[in-house]
This record gives C-alpha cells, structure tokens and sequence, in this order.
C-alpha cells in the first residue's frame, strides 16, 4: 500500500474524527487539518498510537487541547498504549478549605466584633449584585484616574529608547541624520533605559464578611486597570477568580456589572490561604506576581487552619516588588490586627492599610505617591 | 533528517537524549515537513536539550536566539553597522570619491533569525523562551516561521537556501498568540514515566547501577508527588544523581547521601523543610 491510498483508505475515517473534534470544541484549522493529512503521508503511521502523536503534533496547540484530542481520538481509533501525561500547573481546584470539610475550628478574632463569624466555607446559590457608582463615586474614581500613573512605582526598562540625555550614543539615528546633512554630524544623539510602570497585581476578598466593599473595591480595580500599563486583577471567596479581561470595558457599571456572571464566589465562604496558595501554584500567575506592587484587598479573616494562608502571604511577599494589604477593619484607629490569620502575615506584608471604600482607597493612592 | 523515526531514535539515543515516542514524532514530523516545533512543558523537563541533541545528531550549526523582555528587531534579525558606514563615508570624502550604496551587505551585522536563513547547509534554530518576550515580537516572528523569510527594506527578501530546524520553547509564563501556534507542530513534554527516567539518568549519570538509579527514581517520583511551590524536572534528578554519586563515594551510605544533597533537587527552602518532614516516606527503600 503507499502512503498515498494509505490516507485515501481511511479518508473518511479522518475526516469524521476531524468533524468530531471540531464538535468536541476542539477547533482546527483547515490549513492545520492539511498538515495532519500531509503528516499521516510523510510518516505513514506504524500503529494507533504512532497515529495518535501525529494528530497530538499536528491538531492541538496546548497541553489543555489534549483533553478533547485524547477521548475523540480514543472513540475514533481505539485505546493507544501511550498517553500524555497531564501535568497538573496548578493545584486542584477542589482543595478541601483548610482544616477540612465540616471543620468549624474556632475563630479567636479579639476584634471586630462578629465580623468573624461571617467567614464561612459555603458558596451562596444567587447571583451577586454589584451595585451602579453614584455620582460621588465617579468623581472619586476620575481622580483616582487621574493620579494612578503617577503613584505606582517604577522600574528602568531593559530597552533603550531616544531621549535628549543618557549614558549611550544613538549612532543609529545620528547616521540617519548625518546622511542629510552630507556626512556632518551636527547634534550628538543619546539613548537611555526610560523608567516604566511596575506591574501591578490586585487580589480582592469577595467573601461574604467582605460583601459591603466588594463593588467599591472592584470599581477601584477598574480604574486600575483601565489607567495603567499593566495590571491584573483575581478575586477570591471560596476560589480564585481572573477578572481582568472584563474589568477592562470602558465603562465602570458595564464592567463591574458583568462580573456578576463571572465571580461566582462572591458574597459566600473564605478561603485565603488556599485561594492564594491556587494562585501560587500556576506558574502563569506566578510571573504576574514577579517584581510587581501587590495589593491585597482583605480583611484577613481567615477560617481553620491560618498556616497555608501565612505561607502563601510570604511566598507573595517574596515575589512582589511591594505587597500593601489593605483592609476595611483597619480604617477604624483601635484596630490591631491580632486575629490569627492577620497577625501572621503581619510579619510579611510591607504595609497595612484601611481602604473601606473608593475615597479611602484614594487617600491610600496618595500615599503611594508620596512614597 | 533521518527518514525514519526509528533512525532518529538512535541517533538521539547515542547522543544520550531519549526521547519517549511523542516527542520522537513531533521532532520527525517538524524535519520531514519542515515545519517548526513548539515545546512546552515545565521547566527542566529538556525542552532546550532538544535543539542542543538535533544540533549535534543534524551535524547543523545550532542559533540560539534567547528570548526576554525588551528583545527587538534589531538584536533578533539584523542592524546595520552604523559606525563602519560612517567611517566609510569619512574615508570616500577624503579620497574624494563616491561613497556608493550605504545599505550593502558589508555594512550588515547578521543577528540569529538572519544567520539561520544564510547557514549554508541550514542550521538548528532555538528561539529559547518565546514566552519572555513581548508579545509583539511574536507577531514580528511570523513571516519568518511561515515561510522562513526576511524582508530587509533596504536590501529585499532574503529567503532560506536550506530551511533551519526551527524549536520554540515556551514555559507558558503567558498565552502565545494562535497566529503563532499556527505556524508550528505542538508538543507538550511531560515529566518523564519512572522506566525512562532510569535510563535517562543513567545515560547521563555514567557508573551508576541499575538497583540505585531505581531508588533515587522512586524518592523522585515520590518528591513531585508532594505539595511542592516547584516540582524537580529531569535536570535536576540528573545533578542529584551525580550528587548522591559524588558523597556516596566519599563515604556516605546511598540513603544519608540522598538525604545530604536534597538541595539539588528541590531549590526553594520551603520544598525542602517539606521534602524533610516526609523524609521518612520518601527515602524509604
């Protein structure tokens, strides 16, 4: 047999596991399906499992592809002997709470009154509601705007651009410019490392002990995001949300609106340490974190166990440029953190500061400033 | 490229690289179509070693184009050399002649996407890390990874005269864009299954038995099976291999060995105080 009625013969064998895919959510491309064709020509597949690394090769573009690659091709071509082994990037997302299931271990919160005793390990049935901004609210937010840039540090980038000072000569552009003037060089041209926005990463408690600030918290997230260069923000409750592609509409009611549908956590348990540590564990996000200004939006009260959420505090710490750990319980002047979860990050964290709603969370902007 | 996939195993194989039969058809596939390949997988798993084996097995050149933050046309295809054109012109107003044409292949300094298309006999290309660059430089890629071409304004298209190998790894610190994983054949390197961890530590661990290799594979396996903020790739099964060799023959039993020279397999300090509390399971025999 050659190759070519090889793939003639089981044309349409291909062809309806190429459908299949296509109506498992795994969508190839035509060109790709082409080289999967020309693949099966050139290397005129040995066995199933020989056929199976050539489809792998060829039709999938990520490690998550594999997932509807593997069972489709299984139903079209028989079980393969080899089979890729998943590495998991990121830690289950069914991590039990710590302290376990059903583990009501007592809070020892000495301030704050029941505020405590909000922090659960359910997840409430209904969707959130996170409320429209109020004029004063707009124009907090366009002030926040307005000072964001300025406030977020800075770091000097590795790529060298033109500017009237610094250490390098730009012979490129003073070629250029020498060639009108006939070979003379009239002004000696600079280059320099210009200063850049650092990275800034936003981690917002939206358990239900946080329910009152959520909304104000993610309209600050929103300017955030909308102003700066660079920003990424994830919620957290009882899982770990991304909320940055949403965050990024225009406008603020929109954008916050719509992360109804998104956090589905909200307003329900706390889990922080193992909500942070579910960041931790994927090396995507742990890039994000790398020498960025880190603000934890929280109030710390952390249910069972406060061990993971100490580890995972630090490990942010060492990661971060900067880790800010605002919370609405510090805006009161008799505030001490001494819950256990709190007074165990303390030790990490380079500052504490009440943010309860947007003009607090200004006032805390103009901090940074000064600093 | 060898035509056969059996072929090229051994020769990966002599070269002291085995590859499992994914990785094998992917790296076959990418030469006889001549298509690049993307590899992915964590870190330490040998992604890189790959180009390095093909570079050796190939008889090519290997490029490496080592991808960051910042990396732009200029450092990743070709700049011209600014100072040598403007010494050219001081000399031809001296002389008192023309100068001719600026832009010829004298003054150009060839970066490593351009000297892998002009390798004459073609050249293994490595475009290490392509997630660490910005984004936009993946756009920048695509007419060179879709047809191995670059167009100079000043010059015009150069096309390869023998299309490099071209590997692309990525340790999805981001999401690559599609118009680039278009381009390319796709594998995932996963951590290797126990049997071919042994024979590749082996391999690269010489003097070593077999009764050991199966010990220190076990404890390793067992290690990537904790909680770990990084789990060890084969690269560093491999230095604590040659590590647990080394004290083992200063003197260490093979267990204290183990435990003494932990450090080169798991690197962050909280891994090891956990490698530590489960030392009882994990070096057990």
């Amino acid at each position: 047999m050659t190759e070519r009625s090889l793939v003639a013969r089981i044309g349409d064998h291909v062809h309806g596991f190429l459908r299949d895919l296509h109506d498992q959510g795994l969508r190839v491309p035509v060109p790709r399906q082409r080289i999967f064709l020309q693949a099966i020509e050139a290397a005129g597949p040995r066995d199933a499992t020989h056929l199976y690394w050539i489809g792998a090769a060829t039709l999938t573009t990520s490690s998550e592809d594999l997932e509807v690659y593997s069972p489709t091709f299984e139903r079209w071509f028989g079980e393969v002997t080899a089979r890729p082994v998943r590495d998991q990037e990121s830690p289950d997302d069914e991590t039990p709470a710590p302290g376990g299931e059903g583990d009501e271990a007592p809070f020892t919160a000495t301030f704050g009154g029941e505020a405590g005793l909000k922090a659960g390990s359910s997840e409430r049935d209904r969707r959130p509601v996170f409320g429209p901004a109020s004029e004063d609210d707009r124009a907090v937010l366009s002030l926040l705007r307005r000072e964001l840039p300025s406030a977020v540090p800075t770091v000097r980038s590795r790529r060298r651009r033109p500017a009237r000072r610094g250490p390098w000569i730009d012979v490129a552009r003073i070629c250029r410019e020498s060639w009108r003037g006939h070979g003379e060089i009239l002004t000696l041209r600079r280059r320099t490392r210009p200063r850049r926005q650092r990275r800034v990463l936003l981690l917002i408690d939206v358990s239900g002990s946080m329910k009152q600030h959520s909304s104000d918290y993610l309209r600050f997230a929103h300017a955030v995001v909308g102003r700066l260069e660079r920003a990424e923000v994830f919620t957290f409750g009882t899982r770990l949300t991304r909320v940055t592609g949403p965050l990024r509409a225009r406008d603020v009611d929109a954008a916050v609106g719509s992360l109804s549908d998104v956090v589905l956590d909200a307003e329900g348990g706390t889990r922080i340490g193992a909500s942070l540590q579910e960041f931790l564990g994927n090396a995507r996000y742990v890039t994000v974190a790398r020498g960025a200004l880190v603000i934890v939006l929280s109030d710390g009260l952390e249910r069972g166990d406060c061990g993971p959420m100490q580890a995972a505090v630090r490990r942010l710490s060492l990661l971060s440029h900067r880790l800010l750990w605002w919370s609405p319980l510090a805006c009161d002047p008799a505030y001490r953190p001494v819950t256990r979860g709190m007074s165990a990050v303390l030790g990490s964290v380079d500052a504490l500061a009440g943010v309860r709603d947007l003009r607090t969370a200004y006032e805390q902007v103009q901090t940074l400033v000064r600093e | 490229m060898p035509a056969d996939q059996d072929v090229l195993d051994r020769r990966l194989a002599a070269e002291g690289y085995l590859a499992d039969e994914g990785l094998l058809t992917a790296v076959h596939l990418a030469g006889v179509l001549g298509l690049p390949l993307l590899l992915e997988g964590e870190p330490g798993v040998g992604k890189t070693e790959v180009a390095n084996v093909l570079a050796r097995v190939l008889d090519r050149e290997l490029i490496r184009l080592q991808c960051y933050e910042g990396l732009d046309a200029s450092q990743a295809l070709y700049e011209w050399d600014y100072p040598k054109q403007l010494l050219s012109l001081r000399a031809a107003e001296v002389e008192g002649r023309g100068v001719g044409d600026l832009y010829r292949e004298e003054f150009l300094l060839q970066r490593p996407l351009l000297r892998s298309l002009r390798a004459a006999s073609g050249a293994v290309l490595l475009i290490d890390e392509i997630d660490r660059a910005d984004s936009e430089f993946e756009a920048f890629l695509l007419e060179f990874l879709g047809d191995f071409q670059i167009t100079i304004p000043e010059i015009g298209t150069i096309r390869a005269a023998s299309a490099p190998f071209v590997i692309l790894t990525s340790n999805r610190t981001r999401e690559l864009h599609d118009a680039l994983k278009r381009r390319c054949l796709y594998h995932w390197i996963p951590f290797p299954d126990a049997e071919r961890e042994r024979a590749i530590i082996r391999a690269q661990a010489p003097g070593l038995d077999e009764r050991s290799a199966a010990r220190l594979v076990t404890a390793v396996h067992r290690i990537r099976g904790l909680a770990l903020l990084k789990r060890p790739g084969i690269a560093e099964s491999v230095s604590w291999a040659r590590g647990v060799q080394a004290l083992a023959r200063e003197g260490s039993s093979w267990l204290e060995a183990m435990r003494r020279s932990a450090g080169l397999l798991v690197k962050h300090e909280e891994d090891l105080a956990l490698v530590g509390r489960h030392a009882a399971e994990v070096f057990r025999d």
